[in-house]
């Protein structure tokens, strides 16, 4: 579960830049930049605050933090109609060397790693934390970045498909020239969507690092490029974006609690090749799902208002 | 005369090339005024300043009398100025009301609302004759439908004046006829309607009026009943203008390429795209297959081609069976092929004249020699075509194609597979998109091919061009052959009625 | 003065005043950073790095050849693959598979003798980079799987596995590097310990730089002819630029992109093998959880090197001079990820590039008047 929320959040991020036309394969980028800032702030002020208000707080300097970051994207993909992979990497390699960069900067001695205290875990949600099966899984020992995932997969449906945001939103990653006819800012739109890609992406880097880990090493191992994958596995429709999210969230849990599950601790298949699960399974995936991938038509092509 | 529209010494520039050049366009109310000109004459960039969609450097815009501003295509529909554009400018895989409601949705409380669309569209829908159906999705409804739906789109936001881009483009005679119905009763109910298009019929059909431009700058306007065809296509071109073609007599002989019970599966539905057709070409002959776009022509090609699949039947050329063969071995069989869309396979658009020129050679001895391009060699070869074709371009062979004109990229694609020298020319809609200039050099070309004694398959949907270059005419309608006529025994009308399915004939082989 | 207008109007001169650009706004971001964090030390910082390999002497432009070697390699690996109309995020991945295979075979197949030896780890290294790149090359080809998204799952999945497959073959735990490689398999100094070294006292502090700096230019000049003077690269190109229009052509696109994939991994395979084979006191694997950052600094030397063979060969060198200042921007207490700052910036700014040339001819056209 701990594995799958964050890619919930960022697979649903990279939706709605995608459905508007901008590809966005920064996400693991801003995922890093939004859990630094989360995480730094949490370190600097866990001497004043504790609880899930530092928590919340912190939810929301990650958030900030990723649309800032993503504004760059944007302004790359959009104003400069740039090649979209070429911008996106670019941000992908800033985002660790200016984590390392400032952090060694600002911490004493230099240290590059950031360490926090989780202090946010809800041993047990009253009432609901007795259920059977379903309590023991989704409100015993969590965190409310578990439930905040859910409620961004609630509103990105209802967004997507029930407002007038969504239909444009949609219109301009098909068709953006039959939105721009019917008066349409595809730019505006698609700035949207990547800004809540961007804010979607910063706080799934802080919902990663927080339940899994006491300290944030400017990494988060790959976890934006899954989200890609659980994207296009998800054929960029929420729902099934859930259902990828918590099949990739299922085998990285594999992989890591290996070691507690009796008859594959038995096998001494190391870590390494644990680690690699994940990962070979995408490609699995990929492989099978991608023949008839209906991408966003639109996707990854700067919009020229002169091309007809 | 009251005028509803007005667009006055409207001046709009492109990097490189003045669409419109000081160009005075006055639209009376209620009547059809037709814009009439070339491919390039500037008549969509003219209808796109109209509605919003580009800026003028220089000119003014005035609605009955008072000046207006037209900034984007939102202003342009608080004016009441709607347009329907060549290519439709629909999302394929939304539903037709979501297409229609796109850009002024209504909202109930942050939601989508619907119901009351959709009142409106079906209301509208019976009051103009437009018959759609709202759920449908736009990948799934025929051409003819979308065309409804973008006509819808314009009805809906009340627009009172419409511009219609080249609407017949993709329909049959008979829906022609009926969307030249629709635009007479719209115009009884007050509506204005500006109506380009390159096609003299329909001006004389149904328009009141008519503008001409050519190369960016306005020639006259006059009325259409005063006005002979004749006089339109000079205005138009500039110079007298032949619309027949001349050949001597076909002289068919052998059988060259022979196609029989051909099926080619359809990647959208169960249905077959080609169903069991059989026809076949001899040498010194010119049959041209005519249909109406999404017929199965484009299927068919790629199967003869080799560029798409076959699900049963046979191919031959010169005897030999080509079914199952590579591309490259179809081209060394002396198959040449004028694909539907130079763009996506007919040209590397990054690459240079010469390197487009080889395509097909470039792993000849000729030009190559142990894998190494022998660029002399090349070189020699492009001067050659360019000087006996006539193509023209800003740096000769060196000129990258993407920056070349339409006209001269296709006829780099002519020269190509004609000095091919082939047993078969396929040729798809050779003249697309090309000004009268090329078209006639194209078809010159293809009845010199004829008259050298090679086999020509020509697909057209320009009756005018299949009328008068072909010696055979077959006309397909939905995978299928419905005719077997000679040019001089039929009629436009009838050919129409074949294409759209409204007559067949038994086809003997 | 037609000539002059001409030359800057022409393709080669814009494309390669973007590049200048981007590489400007770059530097001067870094020192914007560097500003930040110390500013009574950022002039002198900023000289360092632009200073670069020479900040140490002799010994650090050896330094930058050696540093350069993989990147040439790297950045043919990208290049070659965008020419060719991919993208070869995959190239860390490939480096570091071919890594492993040359230290392996370096360590391990001490039966063959120099100079075979090292040849041999070389050619394996190449090999097993292709390798890595054939699946994504496959699955691309004839699954229609994106290839970036491919590519980045093979460089964590080669990551894992080179790590893992060091630890139960060829590791030093007291280190926590791969071995040394056997002296046969390290690759010689071909002349170059004569130049490159700085004098300590009596004994020469040589640089590693070696011979695989001949090989990398050697390389990089054969992918020139093959792009541009064969009918092999004749067929590439046209699939990268449209793949409908080479099947009409009747070229095999399919295989075509699965073959230039695999040669593109083969570059990056060899740029591992180059750099590990240089002896005790070169470079050994690390066994992190980090991906290869030669792989990605490929990315910014092929567009900065415009794609070009010869470009790339500079701009490779010019990356290294960079970051081999950088290391030594550590001894002023600045933490020398900011060169890896400056190179995400320069790759975020030629993305611009685009913009930037279609901006310049523009301006001057304007100035021309109308050319039809």
């Amino acid at each position: 579960m701990f594995f799958a929320i964050p890619l919930l959040i960022v697979a649903l991020g990279g939706v709605f830049t995608e459905r508007g036309g901008v590809t966005n394969i920064a996400l693991d980028g801003m995922m890093i930049m939004g859990a630094f800032t989360g995480i730094f702030f949490i370190n600097q002020m866990e001497g004043q605050m504790s609880g899930q208000l530092l928590l919340i707080i912190a939810i929301l300097i990650s958030t900030v933090t990723g649309i800032i970051f993503s504004l760059l994207h944007a302004y790359a993909s959009i104003n400069m109609k740039s090649d979209q992979i070429i911008s996106g990497t670019a941000l992908n390699m800033f985002a660790p060397a200016f984590a390392i960069f400032t952090a060694r900067m600002i911490q004493p001695n230099g240290v590059q790693q950031i360490q926090f205290i989780n202090s946010f875990r809800i041993p047990k949600v009253p009432v609901l934390g007795d259920i059977p099966i379903l309590g023991g899984l989704f409100f015993q020992n969590a965190y409310i970045t578990t439930y905040l995932g859910f409620i961004i997969l609630v509103i990105s449906v209802i967004v997507l498909y029930k407002t007038k945001f969504g239909l444009r939103l949609r219109a301009c990653g098909e068709h953006p020239h039959a939105a721009d006819s019917v008066g349409i800012n595809v730019y505006k739109m698609r700035y949207a969507g990547v800004m809540i890609s961007g804010a979607l992406a910063g706080l799934g880097g802080l919902v990663f690092v927080v339940p899994t880990s006491t300290n944030f090493n400017a990494t988060v191992s790959g976890y934006g490029f899954l989200a890609l994958a659980v994207m296009i596995f998800g054929q960029w429709k929420p729902l099934r974006v859930l259902f990828a999210a918590l099949f990739f969230g299922l085998m990285k849990t594999v992989a890591s609690a290996y070691s507690v599950i009796p008859f594959l601790a038995m096998t001494a298949i190391p870590s390494d090749l644990y680690k690699m699960v994940p990962f070979i399974a995408t490609l699995i995936v990929l492989a099978f799902s991608s023949k008839a991938s209906q991408a966003p038509r639109a996707v990854a092509v700067p919009y020229d208002k002169g091309s007809r | 005369m009251e005028y509803v529209i007005e667009m006055l010494n409207i001046t709009k520039a492109f990097p490189g090339i003045i669409a419109n050049d000081d160009i005075t366009l006055q639209l009376r109310k209620g009547e059809i005024h037709a814009l009439l000109g070339e491919n390039g004459a500037g008549k969509s960039t003219l209808m796109s300043v109209l509605f919003g969609l580009y800026k003028p450097e220089k000119g003014i815009i005035k609605k009955e009398g008072n000046v207006v501003k037209i900034n984007n295509p939102n202003d342009a529909n608080d004016l009441g100025i709607g347009m329907v554009h060549q290519h439709f400018k629909l999302v394929h895989n939304f539903t037709v009301l979501q297409n229609i409601i796109l850009g002024v949705e209504t909202t109930k409380g942050g939601f989508l609302e619907m119901e009351e669309p959709r009142k409106k569209v079906l209301a509208l829908s019976e009051q103009y004759g437009l018959k759609v159906d709202p759920d449908a999705l736009i990948e799934d409804i025929t051409v003819g439908m979308q065309q409804r739906v973008e006509i819808l789109k314009m009805l809906y936001r009340d627009n009172e004046i419409l511009i219609f881009d080249e609407p017949t483009a993709v329909l049959t005679p008979q829906e022609i006829e009926e969307l030249m119905k629709i635009m007479r009763g719209l115009t009884e109910e007050g509506k204005s309607i500006l109506f380009i298009t390159h096609k003299l019929n329909e001006i004389k059909a149904v328009a009141d009026r008519v503008t001409v431009l050519r190369k960016g700058k306005y020639v006259g306007t006059v009325e259409v009943c005063t006005t002979s065809k004749e006089e339109m296509s000079e205005m138009m071109v500039g110079r007298k203008v032949h619309f027949a073609v001349e050949k001597k007599a076909s002289s068919s002989g052998v059988v060259t390429f022979e196609v029989k019970n051909l099926v080619v599966p359809s990647k959208r539905s169960s249905k077959k795209a080609v169903n069991n057709v059989s026809f076949d070409v001899r040498k010194g002959e010119i049959v041209c297959i005519a249909g109406i776009d999404g017929n199965g022509q484009s299927e068919l090609v790629y199967a003869l081609t080799g560029l798409g699949p076959v699900e049963s039947g046979h191919i031959f050329l010169k005897g030999k069976e080509i079914t199952k063969m590579s591309v490259r071995d179809r081209n060394v069989l002396s198959m040449s092929h004028i694909p539907e869309d130079r763009h996506k396979d007919g040209l590397v658009l990054d690459y240079t004249l010469s390197e487009n020129l080889i395509l097909k050679k470039y792993y000849t001895p000729q030009y190559q020699h142990n894998g190494f391009i022998r660029f002399n060699e090349v070189d020699a070869y492009a001067e050659r075509l360019i000087k006996e074709f006539d193509i023209r371009t800003g740096e000769g062979a060196k000129t990258i194609v993407r920056s070349m004109s339409g006209g001269n990229q296709q006829k780099t694609i002519v020269a190509r597979e004609v000095d091919y020298d082939p047993e078969i020319l396929i040729a798809v809609q050779p003249t697309r998109g090309l000004d009268v200039g090329a078209i006639e050099y194209i078809h010159k070309q293809l009845v010199e091919q004829r008259d050298a004694g090679k086999a020509v398959l020509l697909i057209s949907l320009e009756l005018d061009e299949v009328m008068n270059v072909s010696d055979r005419i077959l006309v397909i309608f939905e995978g299928e052959i419905v005719a077997d006529l000679k040019p001089e025994e039929t009629t436009i009308q009838e050919l129409g009625l074949y294409m759209s399915g409204s007559k067949r004939k038994e086809v003997a082989i | 003065m037609k000539t002059v207008r001409d030359f800057i109007l022409s393709d080669a001169f814009n494309k390669t005043a973007a590049s200048v650009f981007a590489i400007v706004i770059g530097l001067v971001f870094g020192f914007i950073v560097l500003l930040v964090s110390n500013s009574s030390e950022a002039v002198h910082g900023f000289g360092i790095i632009l200073n670069g390999g020479f900040s140490t002497g002799a010994k650090g432009m050896g330094q930058v050849l050696y540093f350069a070697t993989p990147l040439i390699l790297t950045g043919l690996s990208v290049g070659f693959a965008f020419k060719t109309g991919l993208f070869n995020i995959g190239a860390p991945g490939q480096f570091i598979m071919g890594a492993f295979t040359a230290v392996y075979i370096g360590v391990q197949w001490t039966f063959l003798p120099a100079p075979l030896h090292w040849i041999v780890a070389l050619i394996a290294a190449a090999l097993v980079g292709g390798l890595w790149a054939l699946v994504p090359g496959i699955l691309k080809a004839y699954m229609n799987v994106h290839e970036v998204i491919s590519t980045i799952m093979m460089n964590y999945i080669g990551m894992y596995l080179a790590n893992y497959l060091v630890k139960v073959s060829i590791y030093d735990f007291k280190k926590g590097l791969s071995m040394n490689v056997a002296d046969s398999a390290v690759l010689p100094k071909g002349g170059l310990d004569y130049i490159f070294y700085n004098p300590l006292g009596t004994v020469k502090d040589m640089s590693t730089v070696n011979c695989g700096i001949y090989i990398a230019i050697a390389v990089a000049i054969i992918m020139y002819f093959v792009i541009n003077k064969t009918t092999f690269g004749y067929e590439l190109k046209a699939c990268g630029f449209n793949q409908n229009a080479s099947r009409y052509a009747g070229i095999n696109a399919q295989l075509n992109v699965v073959l230039s994939m695999v040669i593109a991994g083969m570059l990056a395979g060899l740029g591992g093998g180059l750099l590990y084979l240089s002896g005790a006191s070169g470079r050994h694997i690390k066994v992190v959880d980090v991906l290869a950052i030669e792989g990605f600094n490929g990315i910014p030397v092929a567009l900065l090197g415009l794609s070009n063979p010869i470009g790339i060969i500079f701009a490779a060198i010019f990356i290294s001079y960079i970051t081999v200042g950088g290391n030594f921007l550590q001894t002023l207490n600045f933490v020398p990820e900011v060169i890896d700052i400056i190179i995400a910036c320069i790759i975020y700014f030629s993305a611009f590039a685009l913009y930037f040339r279609k901006l310049l001819p523009r301006l001057l056209k304007k100035e021309r008047g109308d050319k039809e």
